[in-house]
This record gives C-alpha cells, sequence and structure tokens, in this order.
C-alpha cells in the first residue's frame, strides 16, 4: 500500500514535472493529489497545537486527502529528537518545523531536503514566489547556499512598551532613533511609584536575564547595533573586545531598572511583568504582541497602550534579533510532494495572509507586509517588523550559523549568566567564551 | 527411560547427567532474566561507556570513532564540569541530612496516637506524587521576590524581600527547600514504618526501669533506628545523586550556574549542546563516583547495623 501510494506519487511528480509549462490553473493543483496519504510533522510544543488546530483545518479545506498529525516537543529536546529521527533509516516526520540556528546542524547531516532541487521542482507551484519573502526571514533556512525550508513562524525581538507608563513618567515615547544611551538616560524615571502609596510598582525595563541560551541575544544585539559581531570572516569568535564587553555591561546595567528578581526572568517572567503593566518596556519575541496587547485572556494592556519597535540604536542603527522558525522537508520523507505541498500552502501569499489575519502569526512576505491587515492593530506592527527584517539582514543580527551553534549558544548562555550573576566581569566572561567557542567550532 | 537404562549401567555417568539437567533447567529459567536485564540495564550503561570513548557521529547518530581518553580529557580541562560538580557536593551536603534529621523528627513527633494521623500521613505523599516540573514552578510562584507569600510572610516580621533566585546562595537554598519539600515525606513514611515496628516490649522494660522520654530516645529508639537511618540515607542518596528536574524548573541553574548541579550539566551538554561523546564521559565519571560512595555508604551502613 505505502509502496504503491510512493510510484503513485512519483508517476505523478515525474508527470507534473514535465508538464511544468502548460501549468494547470489553480496554484496549487500541481502539487495536489486525490489519493489519500498522511504527513507526519514535528514542531515546538509551544505552537504544535495551533498548528494542528486551526492551520491543518484550513489547509484540509484546500487539500482534504492530505492528513496532517502534529507532534509537539518540548523545545529543549526537540532539535535532538529531530536529529535522531532525521537520521535514522526510516524516519517517521516528513514535515520538520525547525528553529532558526538548526538548518546548519541538520542540513549537515543530510535531514533536509533541497527545496529548489529539481525533484522538488517538480511539486513547486509555478505561483510560488520566492522572491517575495523578505530575506532575512529566508535566509534562515539556508546553508551553503541550499535552500532547506520556507519561513513558518517569523520571529524578531522587537521592544515592546507600554505608553500609559511612558506617560506617567514623562518621558518621550520610543522611536527607532532612540539609543542605548539615551534609553538608559530615561530608565530611572521609568521605576515609578504609580498609584501614590511610597512604593515602587513599575519598572523601566524585563527581559531575558536568567541562565539560558536565548539571553545571549539581548546582549547580541546591543553588541550588533554598535556595529559588533560575534564571528569574524574565518569564523571565529570576533566578540571578545570592548564593543562585546561595553554591550554585555549595558545589558547587565539593565538589571537596575527591572523588578525585583529579573536576574531569574527569561521569556514568561518578562512577558508576566508586562502584560500585567508592571513594566514600562520589554525586550521581548515580537510574536507575542497578540497575547500582550490584543487577547484580554491573556493581557490586561490594549494595543492602544502597547508600542513595539526595533531595539534601541547602537553606534551603526537600531537592533533587531532574528528568530524564524522555518519549515522542512525531511530528506528521506517518502511524501515529499504532500510534504512540500503542506509547507508551500502556509508560507503561501493566501495561506500566510490567512494565518496572519485568523492567529496573528507574524508573516515574512514583503507583499503580506505591504497589504493592508485585517485587523488594525496589525498595520503598526507590520511597519516595525518589516524595519526589523531590514535592520537584521543589514547587521546580520542572528545567532551563530554553523553545524555546532547549539554547543556555542550553551557557552554563552553560561559565560553571559556569569556575568550577569557577578560571578565573572563581562570581559572575563567573554574571553572564557570566545576560548571554549573556538574549541567548539574547530 | 533413558535416565533409567543409565543409571542402572553407568551411576557416576547418571549422577553427571542429572547434574547436567539440573543445571540446564536453572539456566533456562535464569536465562530470560539475565537477557532483559543485560538488555535493559547493562546495554545502556555499556553503550554509555562506548559513546565515552568515541567520536560522536551526529549523521548516523552513533559513536563512529574509539578516541581513546580525549572525551574524558575535554571533561576533566572545563571548569564548568567542576562547578558543577562543586555545586552538587554543596547541595548533597545540606539536603541530605535535613531531609534525614527533618524526615526522622517528624516520624518522631506524629507517632504519637492522635485523631487524623493516617488522613495527615496520606497527605505526606502529594509533595513525592507532584511532578518535579510543577513542584519548581509552583516553588518559583511562592518564593517569587515580588508577589511571592515568602517575602510576604518575612516582610510582615521586617525580613527581606530576598530575591531568591537572583543570589547564588539563596538560589542554593532554594533548591535544598524545594527539594526537602519534596522529599521529606518520603523519609516521614520509612521512619513511621520503622518506629511501628519498634519491638514494645523495651521501651516497657524502660518505662519498669523508670526511664524518661530522652532517656528512651537516645538509648534505645535511635540505637534501634541507626540501621533504618542508615538505609534512607543510601536510598536517599541515590535519588538525591541524580537531581536535575527541579533545577531545571526552578532556577535554570541559575544565577550564572550557582545551582547548576552535574545531572543538569549533563544534560545540558547533551540535549542542547548535542555534545553525546563528552556527556557520556560525564555520565561515566559520575556513575564511577556514585558507585564508590554508594559502597562506601553500604559498608558504614552494615557496620551500624552490626554495632547496634
Amino acid at each position: 500500500m505505502k509502496q504503491s501510494l510512493k510510484n503513485s506519487i512519483s508517476r505523478r511528480a515525474l508527470l507534473v514535472a514535465a508538464t511544468m509549462a502548460a501549468a494547470m490553473p489553480a496554484s496549487f493543483a500541481l502539487a495536489q493529489t486525490n489519493e489519500p496519504v498522511e504527513i507526519h510533522v514535528m514542531a515546538n510544543e509551544a505552537f504544535s497545537n495551533m498548528i494542528q488546530s486551526s492551520e491543518v483545518v484550513e489547509f484540509n479545506k484546500h487539500y482534504p486527502n492530505i492528513k496532517v498529525t502534529v507532534d509537539g516537543v518540548p523545545y529543549v529536546e526537540l532539535l535532538a529528537k529531530m536529529m535522531l529521527d532525521a537520521t535514522s533509516p526510516t524516519p517517521v516526520y516528513d514535515v520538520l518545523i525547525v528553529d532558526d540556528p538548526w538548518t546548519p546542524q541538520l542540513a549537515e547531516v543530510g535531514a533536509l531536503q533541497d527545496l529548489k532541487s529539481a525533484e522538488m521542482a517538480g511539486f513547486t507551484a509555478a505561483d510560488f514566489d520566492w522572491a517575495d519573502f523578505n530575506a532575512a526571514p529566508l535566509a534562515a533556512s539556508e546553508w551553503k547556499g541550499v535552500q532547506y525550508g520556507v519561513p513558518l513562524r517569523s520571529n524578531m525581538l522587537m521592544m515592546f512598551y507600554n505608553r500609559t507608563l511612558y506617560q506617567k513618567a514623562g518621558v518621550p515615547e520610543p522611536t527607532p532613533a532612540l539609543t542605548w544611551a539615551q534609553y538608559l538616560e530615561q530608565a530611572p524615571k521609568l521605576v515609578q511609584d504609580t498609584n501614590g502609596d511610597g512604593k515602587v510598582d513599575a519598572w523601566a525595563i524585563d527581559t531575558y536575564f536568567v541562565r539560558e541560551p536565548l539571553t545571549p541575544t539581548i546582549w547580541q544585539t546591543i553588541m550588533n547595533s554598535n556595529g559588533g559581531k560575534l564571528l569574524d570572516a574565518d569564523g571565529k569568535p570576533a566578540f571578545n573586545n570592548e564593543i562585546g564587553v561595553a554591550a554585555l555591561e549595558t545589558h547587565k546595567k539593565l538589571l537596575d531598572f527591572a523588578p525585583p528578581g529579573a536576574l531569574a526572568h527569561g521569556f514568561t517572567e518578562s512577558l508576566q511583568a508586562f502584560r500585567q503593566g508592571t513594566v514600562a518596556a520589554m525586550f521581548q519575541w515580537g510574536s507575542v504582541y497578540r497575547s500582550s496587547a490584543v487577547d484580554p485572556k491573556t493581557t490586561t494592556l490594549t494595543p492602544e497602550q502597547v508600542g513595539i519597535q526595533v531595539l534601541p540604536a547602537g553606534s551603526v542603527g537600531p537592533g533587531a534579533h532574528r528568530g524564524i522558525w522555518s519549515g522542512a522537508v525531511s530528506a528521506k520523507s517518502e511524501k515529499k510532494q504532500a510534504a512540500w505541498t503542506f509547507l508551500q500552502w502556509l508560507s503561501s501569499k493566501e495561506g500566510e495572509t490567512w494565518r496572519t489575519n485568523n492567529l496573528g502569526t507574524f508573516p515574512a512576505r514583503k507583499s503580506t507586509l505591504a497589504a493592508k491587515p485585517e485587523s488594525e492593530w496589525l498595520a503598526p506592527v507590520f511597519a516595525s517588523l518589516q524595519l526589523a527584517y531590514d535592520v537584521s539582514a543589514k547587521g546580520e543580527m542572528w545567532r551563530i550559523r554553523n553545524p555546532r551553534s547549539d554547543a556555542a549558544q550553551q557557552i554563552l548562555a553560561d559565560e553571559v549568566g556569569r556575568a550577569m550573576a557577578g560571578r565573572a566581569t563581562a570581559a572575563e566572561a567573554l574571553q572564557t567564551a570566545a576560548e571554549k567557542i573556538e574549541k567548539v567550532l574547530n | 527411560m533413558v535416565n533409567e537404562r543409565l543409571t542402572s549401567a553407568h551411576p557416576t555417568h547418571s549422577r553427571l547427567a542429572r547434574k547436567f539437567a539440573d543445571l540446564v533447567s536453572r539456566w533456562a529459567f535464569m536465562v530470560p532474566a539475565a537477557v532483559l536485564l543485560l538488555a535493559v540495564l547493562a546495554y545502556p550503561i555499556f553503550y554509555t561507556i562506548e559513546i565515552s570513548f568515541s567520536r560522536f557521529d551526529l549523521a548516523t547518530f552513533s559513536a563512529v570513532e574509539w578516541v581513546g581518553w580525549e572525551n574524558y580529557a575535554h571533561v576533566l580541562d572545563d571548569y564548568r564540569f567542576w562547578e558543577s560538580m562543586k555545586v552538587t557536593v554543596v547541595y548533597l551536603v545540606f539536603a541530605l541530612p535535613l531531609q534525614i534529621v527533618l524526615g526522622f523528627g517528624i516520624a518522631f513527633l506524629i507517632n504519637a496516637e492522635w485523631r487524623g494521623r493516617n488522613i495527615v500521613r496520606a497527605l505526606f505523599i502529594i509533595p513525592m506524587v507532584v511532578a518535579p516540573v510543577v513542584a519548581g514552578g509552583l516553588w518559583r510562584m511562592i518564593l517569587d521576590p515580588l508577589w511571592g507569600i515568602v517575602n510576604y510572610v518575612l516582610g510582615l516580621v521586617g525580613l527581606g524581600p530576598l530575591d531568591w533566585f537572583g543570589d547564588p546562595t539563596l538560589a542554593m537554598a532554594a533548591l535544598i527547600i524545594i527539594d526537602t519539600w519534596r522529599w521529606t515525606p518520603f523519609v516521614i513514611l520509612t521512619a513511621t514504618a520503622a518506629l511501628l515496628a519498634l519491638p514494645r516490649d523495651v521501651f516497657e522494660a524502660a518505662e519498669i526501669d523508670g526511664a524518661n522520654w530522652w532517656a528512651k530516645l537516645w538509648s534505645i529508639t535511635l540505637p534501634l533506628l541507626v540501621p533504618i537511618i542508615a538505609a534512607t540515607f543510601v536510598v536517599r542518596w541515590l535519588g538525591a545523586v541524580k537531581m536535575f528536574d527541579i533545577a531545571l524548573a526552578a532556577t535554570y541553574g541559575g544565577p550564572g550556574g550557582a545551582t547548576n548541579v552535574i545531572n543538569l550539566f549533563i544534560y545540558e551538554e547533551a540535549f542542547r549542546s548535542l555534545r553525546f561523546a563528552e556527556s557520556a564521559a560525564m555520565a561515566v565519571i559520575i556513575l564511577v563516583v556514585t558507585m564508590v560512595l554508594t559502597a562506601i555508604f553500604l559498608r558504614g551502613s552494615r557496620l551500624l547495623e552490626e554495632r547496634y
């Protein structure tokens, strides 16, 4: 049965490839098969349920014959499980939804399918517009000139701010021109007693300070916006210098204006503090905008109260940091056509627009960002997101891209964590990190 | 039938045959269990040892090349390994005695007959069955510097606010508190069972001799409980030495690695950094250290049993 299905798909693929010039009218009719086929998707458990319950349901309205089962895996185990599955002789998963720095690691072990290969071209809709993707999100799933994925959840590290708290403090709202020096000058005023009971009840900032792999992204963004880089052209650590040290000291300085206990704060804690209206600003992944400003079930704030923009500027410009989840097809999948059909629809103009308007996921396509969104609150978010894409592409604001990037990121997490906790100076921490990362990457 | 013929013709052969048949039948019963044990217990250990001496290829997800002691050298050269070992020692030195003293103390205090005793004992099981991740999250809320009830109560008596997860010493204290909350009930239940099993006649004789409460505790109860205390210590030691889930959920090993116990470090190196060979080397080192210390504790436990 499985073999006959495979043969059937292969025959159809050949036929489709041969008749591409005379493409059928509907974009995805090319990739559509009538025979039932089931594909398995491995994704981060943080959003696997949303994919299964919403995106797959919408997808099946167009492709009822492709049954999609999405399995969620906790983030910390996701890469290891993907590697384990993709390198087995008979992998279970046809689609892998991979985090920003993982493409090199998975590509190096031959786990991912080249989506622009001749084989996949036969399954690709004629009007699937690769050029419409913004460069930064598309580059997340590219490695050594080969495109292994398409952006599905385009996230950028952004600055959220609470207009009410800024007004109460008498501090002007941030703009993309705001510099780190100006922000640090304003920060003491944003630590305030808002109800007049004599106790401080609102703070200037909350973000990643805890010892974990995403905390160094804040330091890195400050460094990048000042012209610093993680690695040089030869792939050797280039962050152990004045710019890197100053950036880490700035990151640590933010703790002075953060709520008590912020040293243990990461994604969840900073998000909670912002949603409860206790911090004036938050450096956080842009995709949380909907749950922080729109959905009354999860936030006390409204879109009118919450502004979003790029992170403050350094000497070379504002900062952002790329965090794209890309959809990739497993190289050993026997159902590549169905898997790619699913990913094409999710990342197509149609699919992306539907997901943006209905689920609030961030688009990667220029056309989606340029179009007027259905919800009013999305318009300023789109403008900021487009700027963040441009800024991150220009400053190469992303994590280390190397088959051993996770090991390097963990070392950065350890050392940035030590500096944050005062167990090492910024210079000592970066010196240790540079020595260790050089060993790991070579 | 064959056996009968052999018996009559060659008695020695017959005995040997019976012995052989006996041996075969014994092994026939033992082999399935032995194979099962080898498969589920020994194989993973030997595979870990193999990985620890090899280069681990992520493309095939297997050990591919013998590298000798190289992974061990990397591990022993990594200051983070030694830091984690120190953190683990501090945690064990404080958490284990605290749990044993608290567990046996509480068990002794609730050993008297009173209404509702059984319900209270049943409630003691709750912390043990709460998932470590849930316990970690729960205690993060309880100890939150801003919203947590502990700081609120401390504030009422003019103490704090304490930054439980931001200060290295307090973070370790928080870890010990959470672990003690989870595992002291286990010690209490063990101690309660031991106290109930103590021979009544010895206490009755002591009472007739005029022994007071303290004399009975010091001269009878504690000596009789020593073997149980030692055994409980060994069991808890084996559980505590592999603890990492509470640290992962409550402190993430921070601040700055202050609560990064060795098993959390191994886990992070394996599953976050994908350095399986180095992680395997660390696991083998910990296995050997744990086995040596466990052997010492068991020997000590046996000596105490013999003495008392």
